[in-house]
């Protein structure tokens, strides 16, 4: 996930979130928890100070009474921490009774140590207890009898502050553990949101890929109603980008082809004088022909190169070709055997395959004697070839080239002889079709007598 | 030999007229689909030399209108758009041949010479009858070696019985392929070329078949 990104800022925003919350989330809980449990913890002890207290004291008498059963055992349990114990305040010799966890020892009054009492009138303090326990000591003072002149006692209730310390700390590290899960499962939910949130994004990211690629015409799929906007502008820019393209294409294909009745009618007038000047324009014209039909050859394999990815079925178009070419040489009788799987499909334009076979058939019927064979070949890719190839081989019983020749016939506008009409253009173009496929063109002799071309394109 | 020439651009029209007229053919032009249309649907020509862009009508759309109508002379289709598929297209609507801009005049001629004898059946650039021998190529006739000087309408009236040897050419047809579109046109100046010819060509070649017309001599005519 890089810094710069969609997923990354809302990743970040929503860690941010949670990192931020549920620490202060616990810590608000903890507290409320931990005071909940001191506070329940100092109301048991007021309880039980307040039992200890009727159960001693009773003011129709001055005998100090002596708390039976309080409701709670472990006063019975020597220095359990729960303790309880009265005594007189003002003389230290008097009556004095003690639970039985307490035994012989002593507990601090906080009477004594001048501590104020609160609104209920008992007095708290923390003090120790007799095996060192931190302990929480309520107190109250009473007269037994006379509520003006009866003796002063301290009565006193303490229980140890570990009891509601470790449950406070308990409850720490069990909500500690519930809030990192909770964290955990937030960070993981946040990831996953992030994922699938962000996914129509990367369709278009592959979906413009594949455009680019020449893969698709558009930007297609369902996409979310935020971007929808989105990938209609951008298939609007696709489609005003492609018309463009084609109209640039239209009028560099007029242009050339205005161009050329022109020249036509030079090359004629040139034709018919023989003076050097004649023969300048007549050269002229021969150069400008070259030129157009090789910069018309560019724009078109230019245009060309943003669409792999089409397929054009080989069949249909063979027999087309093969009718109209047997249609033009039908005085010299020239039959062409097409061998050609059903299944055959190039992957590429069909102009490009149509050009490349018109011309090498075209060819082979000029040079032929009467035969011409057309192969054509599908193999199944094999498992470590990942890519099917198309392989075409054209055939004549002509009178063929030298090994010399055929090094030398790929050479743009070069005609072996003369005498036969052409531009010279026809095996180059070929050959240069080819390789814009990342194919192949070679010359060899075939069996036949003649030439043998053998085209190696891409397959679907 | 009737040639029609369909071409919009001015100049281009006029050297292919001027061209097949210098190879012996009586040549009309039509500078528009609807006028080659016209023309090629009501007079007999031995080629048709036919531009596909043209205004009004298209050169691929006359041919197929021309074809339906079961019009047979041969057609060579002229264009700038030598893609295959363009050629396949001009091939499928009926043309006999195709040839892209620019071209040779040369060139196209002799695929128009081409055509006018596979037309008539003939295979060779000769075209024999006994002793005599047309040069198509080179429009010469030649009696036993030696060259026959012609006038062009002579020319014309005795290639086109060349190419049609075998069988009995009427006076009408001559007429209908020897002259243009719009030459006044009268039969009895058949009889005045006729005349001439046999004059020029020796070994009465040239025979009269009463009420039908006219053929040249055979090997196996007894006579």
């Amino acid at each position: 996930m890089r810094p710069n990104s969609l997923a990354f800022r809302l990743f970040a925003t929503a860690l941010g979130w949670t990192v931020l919350v549920l620490p202060l989330a616990g810590f608000i809980i903890y507290s409320m928890y931990a005071q909940e449990a001191f506070q329940s913890f100092d109301d048991k002890i007021k309880t039980l100070l307040s039992v200890v207290q009727t159960d001693s004291i009773d003011h129709t008498s001055t005998e100090l009474g002596t708390p039976g059963d309080v409701g709670e055992p472990l006063f019975q349990r020597l220095h359990s921490g729960w303790y309880w114990q009265i005594k007189p305040l003002d003389e230290p010799t008097g009556p004095r009774r003690v639970s039985n966890s307490l035994a012989t020892a002593e507990l601090e009054s906080p009477f004594l140590k001048w501590i104020a009492p609160d609104a209920a009138d008992i007095r708290w303090s923390d003090g120790t207890g007799p095996l060192g326990q931190r302990l929480r000591i309520a107190e109250a003072v009473e007269r037994l009898g006379d509520e003006v002149t009866g003796r002063r006692y301290s009565i006193i209730v303490a229980g140890p502050i570990d009891w509601p310390e470790t449950r406070v700390s308990e409850f720490r590290t069990k909500l500690t553990m519930a809030l990192a899960l909770a964290g955990l499962g937030l960070v993981a939910m946040t990831l996953f949101q992030v994922r699938f949130g962000l996914m129509p994004l990367r369709a278009v990211e592959r979906g413009l890929a594949q455009v680019r690629a020449g893969a698709a015409q558009r930007l297609e799929g369902h996409l979310p109603i935020e971007i929808e906007p989105l990938q209609q502008e951008l298939n609007a820019l696709i489609q005003s980008n492609q018309d463009i393209v084609d109209r640039a294409r239209t009028q560099v294909g007029n242009l050339a082809h205005a161009l050329k009745t022109p020249l036509a009618v030079i090359t004629n007038e040139a034709d018919d004088d023989k003076g050097p000047f004649a023969t300048k324009v007549a050269e002229q014209a021969r150069v400008m022909r070259d030129q157009i039909n090789l910069y018309l050859d560019r724009a078109r394999m230019a245009a060309q190169s943003g669409t792999i990815g089409k397929a054009t079925e080989v069949a249909p178009l063979v027999e087309p070709l093969q009718r109209a070419l047997e249609r033009i040489y039908r005085d010299k009788g020239v039959a062409i055997t097409v061998h050609c799987p059903d299944d055959a499909k190039f992957q590429g334009e069909k102009q490009d395959l149509e050009e490349m076979l018109g011309n090498l058939l075209d060819n082979a019927c000029k040079w032929s004697k009467g035969r011409v064979y057309l192969s054509i070949d599908a193999p199944s890719a094999s498992v470590r070839a990942a890519r099917r190839r198309l392989q075409i081989v054209v055939e004549d019983d002509g009178p063929g080239l030298t090994a010399e020749q055929r090094t030398q016939i790929g050479k743009r506008g070069l005609r072996l002889d003369e005498s036969k009409p052409g531009t010279g253009l026809g095996l180059s173009i070929v050959g240069d079709l080819a390789q814009s496929y990342r194919g192949s063109m070679d010359l060899a002799q075939s069996a036949h007598g003649g030439l043998a071309v053998r085209l190696d394109l891409p397959a679907v | 030999m009737r040639a029609l020439v369909v071409e919009d651009d001015p100049d281009l029209n006029r050297q292919l007229v001027a061209a097949l007229t210098e190879a012996g053919f009586a040549v009309d032009k039509a500078m528009d689909g609807e006028e080659a249309y016209f023309l090629g649907e009501t007079e007999p020509y031995d080629i048709v030399v036919l531009d596909i862009g043209l205004p009004k009508m298209d050169g691929i759309s006359i041919l197929e209108q021309w074809r339906r109508a079961d019009k047979k002379m041969p057609v060579i289709i002229l264009t700038a758009r030598d893609r295959w598929s363009d050629k396949v297209a001009g091939m499928d609507a009926g043309a006999d041949d195709y040839l892209a801009k620019p071209f040779h005049m040369e060139e196209l001629l002799a695929r128009v010479r081409a055509q006018v004898r596979r037309a008539s059946g003939h295979a060779k650039s000769e075209i024999e009858c006994g002793l005599l021998r047309l040069d198509t190529t080179t429009a010469r006739v030649a009696y036993d070696g030696q060259t026959i000087k012609l006038t062009s309408h002579e020319y014309r009236l005795l290639a086109y019985m060349m190419h049609h040897n075998g069988r009995v050419v009427s006076r009408t047809e001559l007429v209908e392929h020897l002259y243009e579109q719009d030459f006044d046109r009268d039969s009895n100046t058949i009889e005045v070329f006729i005349g001439r010819l046999r004059k020029k060509i020796p070994g009465d070649l040239i025979k009269t078949v009463r009420g039908l017309g006219y053929r040249l001599a055979q090997e196996d005519d007894a006579s």
